[in-house]
């Protein structure tokens, strides 16, 4: 166990944590022109440009916001369809799955002109409610994936034991389903989160620059040879899902039968 | 019965309004693509060498991207998900998924460029005699520094989507194939394979449409020729003139018809009676 | 699949269902120019912009928007957004009736300037009604005139003036080439240090306009000529064969050419290539402050000579304070922003003003300007500048290129 232990850390240093350090000091100095002979010019000057962009913190606000919201239908839709998936053994089903996957199979400039059309005609283009909603076309899927794997392996039995125990329908959610789809939701929380915040095209047309998420900060500067810049909005838009997933993992402490950290450990 | 399938609908129901809003799109998209003039778009690229060689270029580099990340997801998974019940190590592991794609291409070539922290590594240590002699990895017409970022950026996806399943899987089972005399092969097979196999098909699916046709990461680091077909698709729909827009439509319709047409196969197939029952009394 | 059919019949009736139809109906360019400032005043102005440049958004959120709040009450938001897709949200919105958009002012040229001409997606003429276009620019000027061949109609006003120049560190060599004869055999003497960016992009586009230029009898027969091509099969046949023989010996034997030119900035910056190039003759100084580029950055043009051209500032059909933008535009055209402007601090951008029509004391702060070491002079540029081609050139080459040089 120890030597696995070892082996996993070596392993996630190498491939997951070393890159982040190479861009965390990237940051944190000038653009690296190593052939010259010259070391690492340590600076601020990647954050400094960065922060002195009026647009950040609106930016962020809303990107959270709206990675909040998109996680919570997220949630909602996927806890309902997976659920419905498990009970449904019908013929068909095969089609049923290829048909709630679609939405991530079809590449998204295909769709995005449809979409804003259909945004305009209800009413929701340019409003922060539109780009909600177009940040499920990419998401949802993932989170029916989730919640329905995670139903199967709960078993059928564990859904029917509360039943005939008479519980209704959202008793039996709270108390039974949710505290066992906990890593289900952990998983979703990080992976709903992600995906809106690299939406950007979706976003730049539907929210048509009056809903000012990160992306439409940040994708513009891909045009600029600083990599210093870059290297810091990286590191920014890293900050967010990190700081929401840790949020998500504080309010589950909260659904039934959770170990507290402020409880005697079992 | 019948109350509970009434219910089963119900459940459905979000879902279904969801769907609503991608299948506008692509409706919107279909009828772009034959722009009122039939198939011809359809023939147009069909008889089109360039977008028949990107076909074949995607379709390559998108299935090797896909099958090393499973391959290497699946055994790191199966090695060390004990360690991943705790949220330290599980965030140490999903680093990568924190960074949009176009970042990570961004990364890979700041490492294993011809002029990255590698190449100037192995220079300084003496390993390489000059930065040029370092292989070219991006940019490169095999696609390989395509390869790598996906690999990269995918492995931890793999492993966040196979994890619950592996955290749910019970010991007992494994105490059961040992007490039958069961080798560590024999554990993999009957207890593993039937409860990750709707989870890899699935994975799979998701990741090989996913390379197949984003364009941020082809688009910074591959090369000129040859061309992945989201590059082409783009080009042609962000092109100077809108002419060409109707081509666009076409080259993504096909895409996501072959690619949902792959979703179904893979569902039939895990529909298949064999691999209900092997999954026990789960249907 | 029972089930869905509902929801596919609302589908069917959404896509079928109609938008508002409210429109702005009054006409602003017959309005007088008093009539446009009162009304302009204590609105929001929505600039939508490409934004990858921090010296250019600097330009706008440090000194446009502070002034224009001050001179008309205008609260200035810029939006960074592409162009192109800021224009396939105006089509989309055309194509759904939305009368009432989100965009008051747009920065164009070009193709996309022709796109959004040909769509219908401009509001309209109206640089007459800008006191400030009047006054201090020469409206005869065949720059404002034709827009990359295109016809401008009064649909955009000039904001901007670029040229194109090669970058060279002159730490590495003396004498940069000084025609396009001489680049070719500066690139066989000096294998793998140069390259230039695919055709696709806009800046490779531009350096292969110069090459075709210059196989020309003269330039001349490129950019008066609308794109016939059976008539200029000679010029392309030796274009061809120029980039040809070139090939071998670029960077990566010509395998790959950068995608974009922040990946050439970037080899150059790395002393991979040697050579650099861009549409803006000012670009190196902000990138060499900020230790992208060597110090000793320098810039040059080859002869027949460089490509120049003007980018503009227009307004699309459904912008909802057409007011706002008038003023707002009139602003940005003025001798002081375009000052501002001129001073490399933030952008260092050369101006479409005429200097003949400007106050003394405006054209002795413009000629006091220091424009920085690596900024040809004006007669250098004003003496090599050579016009746009029509659009159609640009996307031509796209294609040809990638037939006759990648493929080959």
């Amino acid at each position: 166990m120890i030597r696995k232990k070892a082996w996993f850390l070596i392993l996630t240093l190498l491939l997951f944590v070393i890159p982040l350090t190479a861009l965390l000091l990237q940051s944190l100095s000038a653009p690296w022109r190593f052939h010259t002979g010259q070391g690492l010019d340590w600076g601020w000057q990647g954050y400094a440009i960065l922060f002195e962009n009026p647009q950040l913190w609106e930016a962020t606000f809303i990107s959270i916001g709206i990675g909040f919201a998109v996680l919570f239908m997220n949630v909602t839709i996927g806890l309902f369809t997976g659920k419905a998936l498990v009970s449904y053994a019908y013929r068909g089903k095969a089609w049923l799955e290829a048909l709630l996957l679609s939405p991530i199979l079809i590449p998204s400039l295909a769709i995005a002109m449809g979409l804003h059309l259909f945004m305009i005609r209800i009413g929701l283009a340019d409003t922060i409610w539109g780009v909600m909603l177009i940040h499920l076309v990419p998401t949802v899927p993932y989170s029916i994936k989730i919640f329905h794997n995670s139903y199967q392996q709960m078993g059928k039995a564990m859904m029917e034991q509360p039943h005939i125990l008479g519980a209704g329908f959202w008793t039996q959610v709270f108390t039974v389903e949710l505290p066992l789809l906990r890593p289900a939701i952990r998983s979703l929380t990080f992976l709903t989160i992600v995906i809106s915040l690299s939406q950007y095209a979706l976003t730049a047309i539907i929210g048509g620059g009056r809903v000012l998420t990160l992306p439409l900060v940040f994708f513009p500067f891909l045009d600029n040879a600083n990599t210093s810049i870059m290297a810091a909005f990286s590191i920014w838009f890293a900050l967010i899902p990190l700081s929401m997933y840790i949020i998500i993992e504080v309010l589950m402490m909260f659904l039934p039968y959770s170990r507290l950290p402020w409880r005697n450990h079992r | 019965m019948k109350l509970f399938k009434n219910k089963t609908f119900l459940l459905f129901l979000p879902a279904g309004a969801f769907l609503i809003i991608p299948f506008y799109g692509f409706l919107y998209a279909v009828i772009q693509s034959l722009g009122g003039e039939g198939f011809t778009h359809y023939h147009e690229i069909l008889n089109s060498e360039r977008f028949l060689s990107s076909v074949w270029f995607s379709i390559r580099t998108a299935g090797i991207a896909t099958i090393l990340s499973i391959i290497l997801g699946l055994g790191f998974t199966k090695w060390f998900y004990p360690l991943l019940t705790h949220t330290s190590h599980r965030v140490m592991v999903w680093i990568p998924m924190l960074f949009p794609h176009f970042v990570w291409g961004y990364m890979i070539i700041l490492l294993l460029s011809e002029t990255g922290w590698m190449a100037q590594a192995f220079t300084a240590a003496g390993w390489l005699e000059d930065r040029s002699n370092f292989p070219v990895w991006t940019r490169d017409p095999q696609g390989i520094g395509i390869i790598i970022t996906y690999v990269w950026k995918e492995v931890p996806l793999v492993i966040l989507l196979l994890f619950p399943v592996y955290a749910s899987i019970r010991p007992e089972y494994y105490a059961l194939v040992d007490s039958l005399g069961g080798n560590a092969w024999h554990r993999f097979t009957t207890v593993d394979l039937p409860n990750l196999l709707p989870v890899l098909v699935e994975s799979f699916l998701i990741i090989f449409s996913f390379t197949l046709a984003a364009y941020e990461v082809p688009a910074l680091i591959g090369t000129t020729f040859p061309e992945m077909i989201s590059v082409l698709g783009y080009e042609w729909f962000y092109g100077s003139s809108w002419d060409d827009r109707p081509l666009a439509f076409a080259a993504m319709v096909l895409t996501s018809l072959f690619l949902l047409i792959l979703t179904l196969v893979g569902y039939f197939i895990l529909s298949r009676p064999r691999w209900r029952a092997m999954r026990g009394n789960r249907p | 699949m029972k089930k869905f059919m509902p929801f596919f019949l609302l589908a069917i009736l959404f896509m079928t269902a109609c938008s508002d139809t409210s429109t702005n109906n009054k006409d602003w360019t017959e309005a007088s120019w008093e009539e446009i400032e009162a009304e302009a005043e204590g609105t929001e102005v929505r600039l939508y912009m490409w934004g990858g440049d921090e010296g250019i958004n600097a330009y706008i959120d440090d000194y446009v928007t502070p002034q224009v709040e001050d001179e008309y009450g205008i609260s200035l938001k810029r939006v960074p957004l592409d162009t192109p897709e800021i224009l396939q949200k105006l089509q989309t919105e055309k194509q759904a009736n939305k009368q009432e958009g989100s965009i008051d002012v747009i920065w164009i040229n070009g193709e996309n300037f022709k796109n959004a001409k040909e769509n219908e997606l401009l509001m309209g003429s109206f640089t007459e009604v800008l006191p400030n276009f009047n006054d201090y620019y020469n409206t005869e000027d065949p720059a404002f005139q034709r827009d990359f061949g295109t016809e401008v109609e009064g649909m955009e006003a000039p904001w901007g003036k670029v040229q194109f120049v090669f970058h060279y560190d002159s730490e590495k060599f003396e004498n940069p080439p000084a025609t396009f004869q001489e680049l070719q055999t500066w690139v066989a003497e000096n294998p793998g240090k140069f390259t230039y960016p695919s055709a696709e992009e806009f800046t490779g586009n531009a350096f292969l306009r110069h090459v075709l230029y210059a196989q020309a009898e003269q330039p001349a027969d490129i950019y008066e000529q609308p794109l016939e091509e059976n008539n200029i099969t000679p010029t392309a046949e030796r274009t061809w064969s120029y980039l040809n023989e070139m090939e071998n010996n670029l960077w990566r034997s010509g395998e790959h050419y950068p995608n974009s030119l922040t990946e050439l900035d970037r080899l150059y910056s790395q002393g991979e290539v040697w050579m650099t190039m861009g549409y803006n003759e000012s670009r190196a100084e902000s990138l060499i402050e900020e230790g992208v580029f060597p110090a000793s950055t320098r810039s040059f043009v080859m002869e027949p000579g460089s490509i120049g051209n003007t980018h503009f500032l227009s307004i699309p059909f459904n912008s909802p304070n057409q007011p706002g933008a008038l003023a707002a535009i009139n602003f940005m055209l003025s001798p002081e922003a375009q000052l501002e402007k001129y001073k490399p601090d933030d952008w260092g951008e050369n101006t479409p003003i005429s200097f003949d029509q400007l106050p003394e004391d405006i054209k002795e702060e413009f000629k006091a300007v220091e424009r920085g070491e690596s900024v040809l002079s004006t007669e250098e540029l004003q003496e090599s500048f050579l016009p746009e081609s029509e659009a159609a050139y640009v996307d031509w080459m796209k294609e040809k290129w990638f037939n006759e040089v990648v493929q080959k």
